[in-house]
């Protein structure tokens, strides 16, 4: 299996799904969404450590390479609670 | 009246530059084919060099400035602070070239002739295995719109023409399917497989060609 195979069965048993409009993966529950390009950079073991991390409450969690201003954090967070 | 998006600004502004990017096109692909003649007119009968030039949709420019933004989207307080023109494909040409082996003769004519290009590998690709890709400004044309060109092999290419066409063009809401994990590596394996292909064409021509020659001298 791939390392990329891998990772996205780990999302998914996760609970994961992926959103072509946003390039991201995406769990509702948790309210944590992953940047493919972040996915691509980091290997398994750390994706799976941001998997397990703690979650903010209601608040979403972004793991993008790049810091997201908080202007772009209310804007997602609106489109991803819509 | 309800507030103008950046969307819709940027509509208004693809309509605006569309006659500009339609002669950047043009004058790309003619730049191309007038530097390549010395490659297409000695060809043998199996090579094929083709070259397409094709202007940037509206709603995919829109799309894909959007994508490049952060966290992929724009924000609608700011919506003069985004413009169609820090595209770099709004005019496009593509050299679509059976087989592999002609790439470098190409790539050497045409990196020569737009030797001012900014050289930007292919997502993923920092080795130019797929193939070249350059964008800049053809300065009689216009200093505002970028142009891009590609080289890539044919049958890459026609794949990426398929792919395009038959998934993301009709149903614009899969757009982004392709940068998902398993997707990507489908779609290296059918990157690989087409190289393979070639590559096993060039062995079996050149067996072919030594053959031919011992002949001859026979």
């Amino acid at each position: 299996m791939t390392e990329r195979m891998e990772k996205e069965q780990l999302l998914r048993k996760a609970g994961y799904s992926y959103d072509p409009d946003r390039e991201a993966y995406v769990n509702r529950k948790t309210r944590k969404i992953f940047s493919v390009d972040y996915l691509e950079d980091h290997d398994t073991s750390e994706i799976t450590r941001k998997i397990q991390e703690a979650t903010q409450g209601a608040k979403w969690t972004f793991i993008f390479n790049d810091k997201l201003p908080d202007a772009v954090k209310r804007e997602l967070t609106k489109l991803l609670d819509a | 009246m309800p507030e103008r998006t950046p969307e819709d600004r940027l509509r208004e502004e693809y309509f605006d530059l569309l006659p500009e990017i339609q002669r950047v096109a043009e004058n790309l692909e003619a730049e191309i084919r007038c530097n390549i003649l010395p490659i297409s007119r000695r060809l043998h009968r199996f090579e094929q060099v083709v070259v397409k030039s094709r202007v940037k949709e509206c709603n995919s420019a829109v799309d894909s400035l959007r994508r490049r933004q952060k966290g992929g989207i724009f924000l609608p307080h700011r919506p003069q602070a985004y413009t169609l023109l820090d595209l770099k494909d709004l005019a496009g040409a593509r050299v679509l070239a059976f087989p592999r082996a002609l790439l470098t003769d190409l790539h050497e004519v045409l990196r020569h002739q737009f030797s001012r290009w900014d050289r930007d590998p292919f997502q993923g690709d920092p080795l130019e295995k797929v193939g070249y890709k350059y964008s800049g400004f053809l300065d009689k044309v216009s200093n505002r719109v970028r142009g891009e060109f590609q080289i890539v092999s044919m049958l890459v290419g026609l794949f990426w023409d398929v792919e395009h066409s038959t998934i993301y063009k009709p149903t614009p809401e899969l757009r982004g399917v392709e940068q998902s994990l398993p997707m990507r590596d489908r779609t290296q394996e059918v990157l690989s497989s087409l190289a393979a292909f070639e590559e096993e064409f060039e062995t079996f021509r050149n067996e072919v060609r030594k053959k031919t020659k011992k002949k001859r001298k026979a």
